[in-house]
């Protein structure tokens, strides 16, 4: 499959009164036509404003993206002009919000919300743009599409204004949707018909999605790919089969061992990661999951492990990956 | 939405009973004495008792209060006891009552006009030296006591400025930007009313620009502002449609609580430039212990505050759909 998307060494900062927070330091991945990655981490490590990066949505100042290359399509978003990345921007590559309560305009109509987009990118008339938006209301199962199109945000439930935001991402038929944590602010149940709606309409469409998540569990349904970052690194990638079967990064093994298992013997525990990230201001010039890492050995403190092939098609940034396999196994 | 005003109507009276109840109390109680005012400090007390009788003022209280509120209940609101000396007090506020209602909703709308774009402004360059600016000078303004304005203003208008021009390397000579003028009041249209509808709207020009600079900076953090400018939109389109329908909401309860305000006239604006308005009469009027104009003045302001307060809610309802299915 063709690359549509390549980021290398991406480096975005943020200048706050108490100094230069890395938020994203070095970043490179791929992303192929129609394929599915999974953007993992916890709160902070730099995963949404990696893909904000991409889409040049970093409020600056205080952000600046110092460095890197975005190539979409061939083209460098970071150096093409304003006009032009208004152009990609909700009509090659569409976002979906984390929180659907604050990520919709509370006095504009959702049929005013959604149409503005086919409007200024598809070249639609108001009336034209009305009807799609009821048909898109309609694709991502929102009842009485033509009634409710009329709606203020206030009268939607979560879950409906997640869906009215998909199809607000939607609506030009992207080929790229960037979903930033989609389901975390909703109940179980609706995260899953998000989840579905998302998986259908991908194979629908045929767009690739980049799904940013500090879930695995949700992760695991609809991936090919996962990145795990940790403090604005990527410290391990490969197919997500590989992952959950084959951690190779201590910090993943350790994200793992913190989801619940169906398998696991009754009253076993759940293992945290003990300690907190580092402080991105003052980054350690070693590891930085050196602290909490169990399979630590002096070089970490004061090397950085670059991102290297662990296995077939597997990167990861450890100096004792091959430890962590061994070791594992017991 | 028709019970809600019908409600909101319905504590009018109650509202207009503790104000007039209390305002008449306080006129009657408090020192002072317009019969004295009218006659002088040495009249003769047979002739202060005669007169207070004549226009029943020796009586009880809840004597006069019952027969003030049934004259007010036919549309009679009493005499001027002193200055306009026994002409209707319902035909000194009609005729005073249009030259301040000018003056004040003149004040308001240069106020609108100015203070929304220098907030919209200030809160879109936060920080930078344009913010700075117009923060130094809305917090000046504001705190300048409308007495100082007055001095102040004139010297800007009125005087001739040398100024150094660089590009020219001369000094060169502005001014004066108004011409002075004397005289009676012409309206509110005429050169006379600048300066007193400047003064008047400084207030309303600082409330306005710190409400509009606070709100541009509070919307524009949004999520639904980052929405906004994922879908592509131009910056202009995120501003004008996304961030300032919702920064105006706040804006609109400011101006009509203002609305409130329209008849009572600023005693000081009116005595300097001799705008023959209800301001001056209020002045007037306290300090001659003017009773049944201090009455009349006061409740119709209450009645216009409570006025405005409705029409705020309702605007509230027009302009944010939150509040609107509510009602």
């Amino acid at each position: 499959m063709a690359t549509l998307l390549e980021v290398k060494e991406l480096r975005t900062e943020f200048h706050t009164q108490d100094g230069v927070v890395h938020a994203v330091n070095g970043v490179s991945f791929t992303l192929d036509e129609g394929e599915t990655l999974g953007l993992v981490g916890e709160s902070g490590c730099g995963k949404s404003v990696s893909m904000l990066s991409v889409m040049r949505l970093i409020p600056m100042p205080p952000g600046k993206i110092v460095s890197g290359q975005v190539l979409f399509q061939g083209r460098d978003l970071l150096r093409v002009d304003d006009e032009e990345i208004r152009s990609v921007r909700g009509n090659k590559i569409a976002m979906v919000f984390q929180d659907p309560m604050t990520s919709l305009n509370p006095v504009l109509t959702i049929n005013t919300q959604i149409s503005e987009a086919l409007e200024l990118h598809q070249g639609m008339t108001k009336e034209q743009a009305r009807k799609r938006s009821i048909e898109l209301l309609q694709m991502v199962g929102i009842p009485e599409a033509e009634r409710r199109v009329d709606d203020y945000p206030h009268q939607f439930s979560g879950g409906m204004r997640q869906r009215a935001m998909i199809a607000m991402a939607l609506s030009c038929s992207p080929q790229l949707l960037i979903a930033d944590e989609p389901t975390t602010a909703l109940d179980v149940t609706i995260q899953a018909q998000i989840i579905d709606i998302v998986k259908r309409l991908k194979r629908e469409l045929g767009m690739a999605v980049v799904w940013i998540t500090h879930d695995l569990g949700v992760i695991a349904g609809i991936a090919d790919r996962i990145n795990v970052m940790y403090a604005g690194f990527i410290v391990e990638s490969a197919h997500v089969k590989e992952i959950f079967a084959n951690p190779l990064h201590p910090y993943t093994l350790g994200l793992l061992g913190s989801i619940p298992r169906l398998d696991a013997a009754l009253k076993s525990k759940l293992t945290p990661i003990e300690g907190l990230p580092p402080d991105l201001i003052a980054l350690p010039k070693g590891c930085p999951f050196y602290d909490r890492c169990h399979y630590r050995t002096e070089r970490c403190e004061n090397e950085n492990p670059p991102l290297e092939l662990g296995a077939v098609r597997h990167s990861v940034a450890c100096w004792n990956w091959q430890d962590v396999r061994k070791l594992r196994k017991h | 939405m028709g019970t809600f005003i019908l409600r909101r109507l319905l504590w009018l009276p109650v509202l207009l009973f503790f104000v007039s109840v209390i305002t008449f109390a306080l006129g009657l109680y408090g020192p002072g004495d317009p019969v004295q005012v009218m006659l002088g400090l040495h009249a003769n007390p047979e002739t202060v008792a005669r007169i207070r009788q004549e226009y029943g003022l020796d009586e009880p209280f809840y004597v006069q209060y019952v027969n003030y509120v049934k004259n007010v209940l036919q549309g009679n609101f009493g005499y001027s006891l002193v200055r306009y000396r026994d002409q209707p007090v319902g035909r000194l506020i009609a005729e005073h009552l249009p030259v301040t209602v000018q003056l004040n909703l003149c004040a308001i709308v240069v106020g609108i006009l100015i203070g929304v774009p220098l907030g919209l402004i200030a809160g879109l360059y936060r920080d930078r030296w344009i913010d700075l600016a117009v923060r130094a000078v809305v917090i000046a303004s504001i705190s300048l006591p409308i007495i100082l304005l007055n001095p102040v203003l004139s010297f800007i208008f009125f005087r001739e400025h040398i100024v150094f021009v660089p590009l020219l390397d001369r000094l060169v000579s502005i001014g004066p930007l108004l011409p002075q003028v004397a005289g009676r009041w012409e309206g509110v249209l005429s050169p006379k009313a600048i300066l007193p509808v400047l003064i008047e709207a400084t207030g309303v020009i600082a409330i306005l620009t710190r409400q509009m600079r606070a709100g541009m900076i509070e919307v524009l953090s949004e999520d639904y502002i980052r929405t906004a400018r994922a879908k592509g939109l131009r910056e202009r389109v995120v501003i004008v449609r996304h961030a300032m329908r919702n920064a105006l909401i706040p804006i609109v309860t400011l101006v009509g609580l203002m609305l409130g305000g329209l008849v009572a006239g600023s005693f000081l604006v009116e005595s300097w430039f001799d705008v023959p308005g209800v301001g001056r009469i209020a002045y007037e009027a306290l300090f001659a212990r003017d009773y049944y104009v201090i009455m009349a003045l006061t409740l119709l302001i209450a009645l216009a505050y409570v006025l405005a307060n409705l029409l705020v809610d309702l605007m509230y309802g027009f302009l944010d759909p939150r509040i609107r299915t509510m009602g």
